[in-house]
């Protein structure tokens, strides 16, 4: 044997890579259970030097050890167990390797020496098979050991203990109430507990997407499936769910998504709604609709889960039902009242005071030893807040090296956010500043200290500003303890609470719900298109107030989303399946009518997500530079379609550089990521609805070739994920010291190193970055730029239809500039919008930094009196968001051309007799010059937006006609165009004073036999429309928007000084005529070739064949007859009658 | 998600520490293991800590003498040639080999440590 070994250790080199790859070919082959090149088989190779070592190691401490001569089977009378007599540690292997490759070497290796100087010879086949097999018990033992761990933590959860309770209630109970605070393990184990009990279809729903992700991997994990076969999840993008799927984790929303599908949710048979108590507006409304549910599925079970919070609340709502109370898992907390002097409370104007801060840092590294770990999380309310206190902390940390400091808020990019999750070196804590991110969304192990200003903001809806409201309070009771309990989840732990206990006592027990406090449009909309009834009636858990639902109603009357008699309109029930906010559904439905969809739908998407703009990186001057080219001046909104747009191209070019690109501009990629996302979406919702063309069905062409290698990437793409996906969360890095001092400051050279590690993390060969995988996954890049080709480098013209797109979707949320702006610095210019006076650009828009461009150039005034300015050029803001913080801010803002945009998207236009004097919507004030131009401009105005509508109700399927053809879209859009960019008029613009709106309408006038006389006229003029008197403005309700001649100025109706002469210039109609005459006039009389009415060729068809396409039937109430007349012959008729009257 | 439902799923138990776990294959022949044979018949499930690729994951099988089913746990069973459950062992620890005894009395005695 001995010698054996001498003469192969000549031919035979275990370490060299050609003798290894000969017993590749044997042991490792294609169709073996270990394949050459994969990672098992590297392992397989390191395991087999380890072995190596090992043996040699044995067998110089010398033969003999393996003599089993005690192994004596002295007598007793025993069964014998048969067992071999030397002791070989093959013998504990319970597998074995044979194939006839291997046996054919090991048999016949002696006859075939030949073999030997090119081969392993049977000597090495058989110490490759001995390692084989131990390194297959090894790996065996490897993966058991982590099984048996994990059934172990199973069995130590608190909640393992009611586990055949649970089953038991929820077969006898059709709801239930699980109640156990952070740790019980209820969201992981009960899903399981209820698939092992024999349920199947289980729904389980989370109030966050990300939670929804990591409990399918969890619960798949733990369940042994294999992911994503049994257990999935599925949120706005994304879903794992397949036919075999038995268990599902999805968004509250999404669910009540799937109820307007599938009114009995017959897909499932349990129900489990999580978290509860978080009392979110999806969760509440959610619950109501189970409730009602309930009723037609007597077979549905269903389970709320809650932390220990008002139970009773969620028992009682169901008819109290059963609650299973299952206690946390918390390690004792030690609370520490400290209120903080009234020396160092924080006044309202001034920075907060960081003293009481530091003194806590500083009471730590006192009284526990650097060794003993533990980090520190402190709760603040606020963005401004947590800098004032970490740049003092930080101060504190460089100058001790024994912290380091990490903010923690929503609006910081990812990579940021993900370092709470580092591990400090030893000897240094962390110290996490967080918002209350970290009280229930974000779960930070290893925290050992909590301190807890006492303080949160919160977003509410001030229905009167119609304003959002970012405000600080006290928190709650529970949210107190909630913060407390973030100190007790690994060890033992310490709160310190910066106010006093009297303070507690004081806390409201539990938050304000969210349905209490935000503006309940989108609930409204969805309770409507769901049938349930009138909103005031349907019982909530826990009632909103009545008047956010009355003004949640009005809101969307005035959005157009539901009608007068509060039932939902066409493009209400088409809104309601959009799963965004009402303004950018309805942009996304008005962009799909013109030529404008692909910007519009990246508009839109964009003003679906959080702002890719880091406010970190807002005061880097290089970042500044990089935006620059990016910047629009018409509006934010144009910004962020340059932005997306130009990340597409780089994408294109560059795929993963794309993520230098955005670094440089301080962008967060992430967000770019979930637009093009959702822009996805909103493109399929679209089509799925027929607003939209299908692409060519021919999956983008291309030869055999080019496709199969298209086929190649993505199987690569997969593997990527798949590798990614494996390999995630695996290690945690530890933090630097200085981690915290580059942090906020200097991030274009902090993330370009957190870049740098991230790739070192990833190894070698992976340089690629998951985003991009799974972009390319889902996007076609060429597709996508094609698409985005089209909104680039848009034309005045179709710039100028964008923003009238984006106003009417945003209508009425629209600000007027304040008329002294031009005086004033750029940091002071100030807007009004109709609810709220005085609010100012957020710093984060382009007219923050550009407000110039919304200034009334001077040249262009005329000035007509100390307050009023006249000009053609006055503009408006449309904005997406108000909301108050230390300020009211407008975020998101688009500017437009005032009278054009007010005549085109409002509700509510009121003129006096010669239209020279306009409201609208009763608090801006338009006064125009000249009569003449002022008719000209309302008329063209009434019958672009009668056309407008018209198509739109037809785009959507509710007028008979079908479709819209693409010659009658393009004559709206250059009528549209030409009427924004070559309007000029001069008038003034002002916001109504109060006392002005008081007497602003002449009120309803004594029946006057005109105004009756002149009512059927109207109808014909406006089919559809019941012109007649406005039984509360007074004057005359030509259309729903337009009533003529009701503001308080104005003259008699029909007194002849109004009456002109006037030829039209269609049909040569020459004759006296009042201002509405007039317009009813020019509104019929089209051009002879326009006028063809050929969107409804079934009525030309139905009516006389003598008929003229020109001519109606028209019923004279005077004459009491039927008569076929042309619009303008009609007029001529009915103004006969007019004379003979007086 | 499809309505139907599927036979039960069939679950390993171990009789001396109750560890519950779903297998998939009972036998010498798991699925997908090419040249590897199971020297005996046992609880096998697809390996949960490789995902993606088809590794199997033995659970346990029959003690040769009692026929108690018993995990692979070291704290259970005990494979020599053949299955043997930790009582069984205990029982005849006599007939084992030396090597072996040692290990025995040695984590007894750590186990023994760590307890008190
Ligand atoms: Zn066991
Ligand atoms: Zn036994």
């Amino acid at each position: 044997m001995d010698s054996d070994r001498r003469r192969d250790s000549r031919s035979w080199d275990w370490d060299s890579p050609q003798c290894r790859a000969r017993l590749d070919e044997i042991f490792f082959r294609e169709q073996d259970y270990i394949q050459a090149g994969s990672p098992e088989h590297k392992e397989f190779w390191a395991f087999f030097d380890r072995f190596q070592r090992f043996k040699t190691k044995r067998d110089m401490a010398g033969p003999g050890a393996s003599r089993g001569e005690d192994s004596g089977r002295t007598g007793s009378g025993k069964v014998d167990l048969g067992l071999p007599k030397d002791y070989d540690a093959r013998y504990r292997i319970n597998v074995s390797v044979c194939s006839r490759d291997i046996e054919e070497r090991l048999g016949k290796s002696e006859h075939r020496s030949r073999q030997r100087s090119s081969g392993p010879g049977s000597q090495e086949v058989s110490d490759c098979r001995l390692a084989l097999l131990h390194f297959l018990d090894f790996s065996q033992r490897q993966s058991f050991g982590k099984l048996a761990k994990l059934r172990r933590e199973q069995k130590n959860l608190p909640i393992f203990q009611y586990r055949d309770r649970l089953v038991e209630l929820v077969r006898r109970h059709p709801v239930v109430v699980v109640a156990g605070d952070t740790g019980c393990g209820k969201s992981t184990q009960v899903p399981q507990y209820l698939l092992s009990a024999g349920f199947t279809q289980v729904a389980c729903t989370q109030p966050r997407r990300i939670a929804c992700i990591s409990l399918a991997k969890r619960v798949s994990f733990e369940s042994l499936n294999q992911y994503g076969s049994k257990v999935g999840y599925q949120i706005r993008f994304e879903t794992t769910r397949t036919t075999a799927t038995k268990l599902l984790f999805l968004t509250e929303g999404l669910l009540l998504r799937q109820i307007q599908q599938d009114r009995t949710l017959a897909q499932y048979q349990v129900v489990i709604v999580d978290e509860v108590h978080e009392r979110h507006l999806h969760c509440d409304f959610l619950l109501g609709v189970l409730r009602s549910l309930l009723a037609d599925r007597p077979d549905l079970r269903l389970i709320l889960m809650s932390a220990t919070i008002n139970i009773k609340l969620f028992s009682n709502y169901f008819s109290s039902a059963p609650v299973l109370q299952v206690p946390g898992r918390l390690f004792p907390i030690q609370v520490i009242y400290q209120p903080i002097p009234p020396e160092e409370q924080p006044s309202r104007s001034e920075k907060m005071d960081p003293r009481p801060y530091l003194r806590i840092l500083q009471g730590i590294d006192q009284r526990y030893p650097p060794e003993e770990r533990g980090d520190l999380l402190l709760f603040l309310s606020g963005v401004a807040e947590i800098s004032t206190i970490q740049e003092a902390c930080q101060i504190y940390a460089t100058h001790t090296r024994r912290w380091i400091v990490l903010p923690l808020h929503s609006t910081l990019s990812l990579v940021q956010q993900d370092k709470v999750f580092d591990i400090a070196p030893p000897g240094v804590r962390k110290c996490i500043i967080s918002t209350n991110i970290a009280e229930t969304s974000v779960t930070i192990d290893g925290v050992r200290f909590v301190v807890d200003s006492g303080k949160v903001k919160e977003m509410s809806f001030d229905p009167k500003a119609k304003m959002q409201r970012l405000q600080e309070f006290w928190i709650s009771r529970a949210s107190s303890e909630q913060r407390k309990g973030r100190a007790g989840r690994t060890g033992p732990g310490v709160c310190y609470r910066l106010y006093a206990e009297s303070d507690y006592d004081a806390f409201a027990p539990y938050p304000v719900p969210e349905i209490h406090r935000v503006a309940l449009d989108s609930l409204i909309l969805q309770m409507k298109s769901m049938s349930l009834g009138d909103p005031l009636s349907f019982v909530f858990i826990d009632p909103p107030p009545t008047a956010s639902i009355q003004t949640a109603v009005t809101y969307l009357k005035d959005q157009g989303a539901l009608d007068n008699r509060s039932e939902l309109t066409s493009i209400g029930s088409l809104l309601a399946q959009l799963p965004v906010d009402v303004v950018i559904g309805k942009m996304l439905v008005l962009g799909s009518l013109f030529n404008l969809v692909e910007p519009v739908l990246t508009v839109a998407a964009a003003l679906s997500v959080q702002s890719p703009f880091l406010r970190s990186s807002q005061h880097n001057p290089d970042c500044a530079t990089a935006r620059q080219p990016l910047h629009s001046n018409q509006g934010d909104p144009f910004t962020l379609l340059n932005t997306f747009n130009a990340w597409v191209e780089v994408k294109g070019e560059r795929g993963g550089g794309s993520r230098k690109w955005c670094r440089r501009r301080g962008l967060e990629e992430q967000r770019l990521y979930e637009m093009v996302n959702l822009r996805r979406q909103f493109k399929d919702l679209l089509k799925s609805h027929s607003l939209l063309e299908s692409e060519d069905s021919a999956p983008s062409g291309g030869d055999r070739g080019q496709r199969r290698e298209r086929l190649t990437e993505r199987r690569k793409l997969h593997q990527l994920k798949r590798d990614h996906e494996q390999q995630e969360g695996s290690k945690r890095k530890v933090l630097r010291l200085e981690e915290g001092q580059d942090g906020e400051f200097s991030s274009g050279s902090d993330t370009e190193e957190t870049g740098r590690k991230k790739k070192d993390k990833e190894g070698s060969g992976q340089n690629m970055d998951i985003q991009e995988v799974k972009f390319k996954l889902r996007h076609n890049v060429s597709r996508l730029q094609e698409a985005v080709s089209i909104s680039q480098d848009l034309s005045s013209r179709q710039q100028a239809l964008l923003k009238l797109l984006l106003c009417r979707g945003l209508y009425p949320q629209l600000a007027l500039p304040d008329e002294h702006n031009t005086t004033r610095k750029d940091s002071e210019q100030v807007f009004h919008t109709k609810n709220k006076q005085g609010v100012v650009i957020h710093p984060t828009s382009v007219f923050a930094s550009d407000p110039e461009v919304l200034h009334v150039p001077e040249d262009d005034t005329g000035e007509m009196g100390p307050d009023r300015k006249d000009s053609s050029r006055h503009q408006l803001l449309a904005f997406v968001t108000l909301l108050e913080t230390n300020r009211p801010y407008l975020s998101n803002c688009v500017r437009v051309p005032a009278l054009q945009a007010l005549l085109l998207v409002a509700n509510s236009v009121d003129t006096n007799a010669d239209c020279t004097r306009l409201v609208v919507d009763g608090w801006l004030e338009l006064e125009l010059r000249e009569p003449e131009e002022a008719l000209k401009v309302l008329s063209t105005a009434l019958s672009l937006r009668a056309e407008w509508e018209r198509l739109l109700l037809a785009q959507l399927g509710q007028s008979s006609a079908q479709g819209v053809s693409r010659k009658v879209m393009e004559k709206l859009s250059e009528g549209l165009v030409r009427f924004l960019l070559y309007t000029e008029v001069t008038y003034s613009l002002r916001r109504l004073a109060a006392f002005q709106t008081q007497n602003l309408y002449v009120g309803p006038q004594p029946d006057s036999e005109l105004s009756r006389t002149e009512a059927p006229d109207l109808s014909l003029l406006f089919p559809g429309a019941e012109a007649k008197p406005d039984p509360i403005k007074g004057g005359l309700r030509v259309t729903s928007f337009f009533t003529y001649n009701c503001l308080a100025d104005s003259k008699d109706l029909y007194s002849e000084c109004l009456r002109t002469f006037w030829t039209c210039p269609n049909c040569g109609l020459y004759m006296p005529l009042t201002p509405l005459e007039r317009m009813h006039h020019e509104a019929s009389c089209r051009p002879a070739g326009e006028q063809q009415p050929d969107e409804e060729p079934e009525s030309v068809k139905s009516s006389s064949s003598s008929a003229s396409s020109l001519t109606r039937v028209y019923h004279c109430d005077v004459c009491n007859e039927d008569l076929n007349l042309t619009s303008t012959e009609i007029l001529k008729h009915k103004r006969q009658h007019m004379y003979t009257a007086k | 998600m499809e309505q139907t439902s599927e036979s039960p799923q069939k679950t390993f138990t171990c009789q001396l520490c109750g560890l519950c776990s779903p297998f998939t294959y009972y036998g010498q022949k798991p699925p997908n293991t090419r040249a590897i044979v199971l020297l005996e018949e046992c609880f096998v499930t697809k390996d949960p800590f490789s995902p993606d690729k088809e590794k199997f994951l033995v659970l346990g099988s029959t003690c040769s003498l009692c026929s108690k089913c018993v995990c692979v746990g070291s704290d259970c069973s005990l494979f020599y040639t053949k299955r043997f459950c930790m009582s069984c062992v205990n029982k005849h620890l006599d007939q084992f080999p030396r090597q072996i005894q040692a290990e025995l009395a040695k984590k007894k005695q750590s186990s023994k440590a760590a307890v008190s």
